[in-house]
């Protein structure tokens, strides 16, 4: 479904991603661990293909069978924006100032997709209801809401989309552990219902272990260590592994 | 809430003025040279001591300088700025003939600036290593550097003198009808001057903030998650004009200092002339008019800032700022 063979990246010469080999089984929630600096917000820039402009990408990212290294730019954009959707860590600045949530969660869905503002109202208001957001979420500004709203409305921008992959940078890091437990929630509810493909980067071990299928461990650019979640937190194989999971429990 | 955020404004924006004239009013004084000596006229010579302190009792430039702006601000405030030194007609009279030339060239030269600028803003700012985009700090240094005096002459020396394209000076043809076609022709040198001037500047200003913008934690969201090209441009446009028009806002007075050099020597009747021609003669009531007016036109124009500033910025529409 989603395969990332031999990428390397490299910034002025350094190498961010060192000859980095996974694949995320379909329909399972996915997620990599590993220190600040091992390389897992590169791995989520080289897929979304927002690397800076510096950056050397060689290897090959496969979805469906194609290979999205190798296909023009918009191509690249085409089918990121057909199949793809992103959360990203920081909510609160995920939003323009300026503009209402309707304007922008519009942007972010049913415009993309060719949809009137109509079509998208009717079915946004429903999805509102159901993460819990306040009536008038989409007449509010993003400075009129906490982090937790915005991020669920990014969630419900997900919900909205229905993607056939759902990627994550750290997206419980800036809210509070009510917060926390609510957004992991509703993103295991997601996943159940539309069967979505999810890559999450996560640096809480907590939070990684109530979610994940899958995990993959990160160090200096490179998988250490890749199993289910049992193995990784009961019978960590890899000396780093084994140290992540000794500090953390 | 509106109607106290607007009293506030008036409120601030008198007192303003009163410093504004107050500073004017004790700067002229302390100038070298008789605050009477416009009134002489070209008598000067001849007027025996007496006669002269007779002049000086009659406009009360005798007293103290403290009471003559007492008595001069209590007059402005009843709407009488006096009478001019030189001509003898009142200065309101005087400025109302002046006030609209000098508000023509200046609104035009605004518009003109804020299109403009605006378009070349985005463009550059969008296209970030572009030629656009590098070359626009190139005009923009140029542009504030050469003084506007300058470009005036360079202009009058090729399109008037060289290749008569354009008259070297005045606001209509001694033949011509004086309509808007005779007014726009004689416009079209001071207002070029005027526009290249800023318009680089303001350009620079606008792209600097849409590069900024640009590279915002959500244009990256947007972009990453497919939101089309266009409404990104929108998005960021929105939110770089907030202080590209405050900065405008700030900007307005010297567009007014502006045109003082381009009337002068363009011969454009407007204020910025009268206001030299009034220092040359020492004629403080025109002098002190005009400052006046100006100020008012200045902190008029910064009031409809404020206002599209709170319709451009939720924060203070909704953050109860205002």
């Amino acid at each position: 479904m989603f395969k990332m063979e031999n990428v390397t990246v490299q910034i002025n010469e350094k190498f961010i991603l060192n000859n980095l080999s996974f694949t995320v089984p379909k329909g399972q929630i996915s997620v990599i661990i590993g220190e600040s600096g091992s390389g897992k917000s590169t791995t989520l820039s080289a897929i979304l293909g927002i690397l800076p402009a510096l950056a050397t990408v060689e290897g090959s990212i496969f979805f469906n069978g194609r290979n999205l290294v190798a296909l023009a730019k918009q191509d690249q954009a085409a089918l990121r924006q057909r199949h793809f959707f992103t959360i990203f860590q920081d909510a609160a600045n995920s939003f323009s100032p300026t503009q209402k949530m309707k304007q922008q969660l519009y942007g972010l869905t049913a415009l993309r997709m060719g949809q009137t503002m109509a079509v998208f109202l009717a079915k946004m208001k429903r999805i509102v209801q159901d993460l819990h957001l306040p009536d008038d979420v989409l007449e509010r500004y993003p400075f009129e809401l906490s982090g937790g709203m915005l991020q669920r409305c990014m969630l419900a921008c997900a919900l909205y989309l229905e993607p056939a992959v759902l990627l994550a940078d750290e997206p419980t890091s800036s809210l509070d552990m009510l917060h926390q437990q609510e957004f992991i929630q509703q993103l295991k509810r997601l996943h159940s219902q539309l069967e979505t493909t999810v890559l999450l980067i996560i640096h809480d071990l907590d939070v990684a272990a109530s979610i994940a299928d899958f995990i993959l461990v990160m160090k200096n650019g490179e998988i250490v260590e890749r199993g289910q979640v049992t193995e990784i937190f009961e019978q960590p194989k890899h000396p780093y592994t084994r140290q992540l999971v000794a500090h953390h429990f | 809430m509106i109607a106290k955020w607007i009293g506030k404004r008036v409120i601030m924006g008198t007192i303003v003025l009163i410093i504004v004239s107050f500073l004017s009013f004790f700067m002229m004084h302390a100038a070298p040279g008789n605050p009477a000596a416009a009134y002489y006229g070209g008598n000067a010579q001849t007027l025996s001591t007496a006669e002269k302190e007779r002049i000086e009792t009659a406009f009360g430039l005798d007293q103290p300088i403290l009471y003559q702006y007492g008595v001069w601000l209590q007059e402005a405030l009843q709407g009488n700025l006096g009478y001019s030194a030189k001509e003898g007609r009142p200065v309101a009279t005087i400025i109302q003939e002046r006030l609209p030339n000098t508000l023509q060239l200046v609104v035009l030269t605004l518009g003109i600036v804020a299109i403009a600028s605006t378009w070349l803003g985005i463009q550059a700012g969008m296209k970030e290593g572009s030629l656009l985009d590098r070359g626009l700090s190139f005009v923009s240094i140029a542009s504030s550097a050469i003084p506007p005096f300058w470009l005036g002459i360079l202009f009058i020396m090729v399109f008037s003198v060289q290749l008569g394209w354009f008259p070297t000076s005045g606001m209509k043809d001694v033949r011509g009808d004086g309509g808007l076609v005779d007014r726009l022709y004689h416009m079209v040198l001071p207002l070029s001057v005027l526009v290249l001037s800023h318009v680089g500047v303001f350009a620079r200003f606008l792209q600097e903030n849409v590069k900024a913008e640009n590279h915002r934690y959500y244009v990256q969201v947007a972009r990453a998650n497919g939101v089309p090209e266009r409404a990104i441009r929108k998005m960021v446009l929105r939110n770089a004009i907030i202080p590209y028009i405050n900065y405008v806002g700030v900007t307005i007075p010297s567009f007014f200092g502006g045109s003082i050099v381009v009337e002068t020597l363009f011969g454009w009747s407007g204020l910025g002339q009268l206001l030299v021609k009034a220092v040359m003669v020492k004629d403080f009531p025109v002098l002190m008019g005009a400052i006046l007016i100006i100020g008012v036109v200045v902190v008029f124009c910064l009031f409809v800032i404020d206002v599209l500033m709170i319709f451009l910025n939720p924060r203070l529409r909704r953050g109860g700022i205002v």
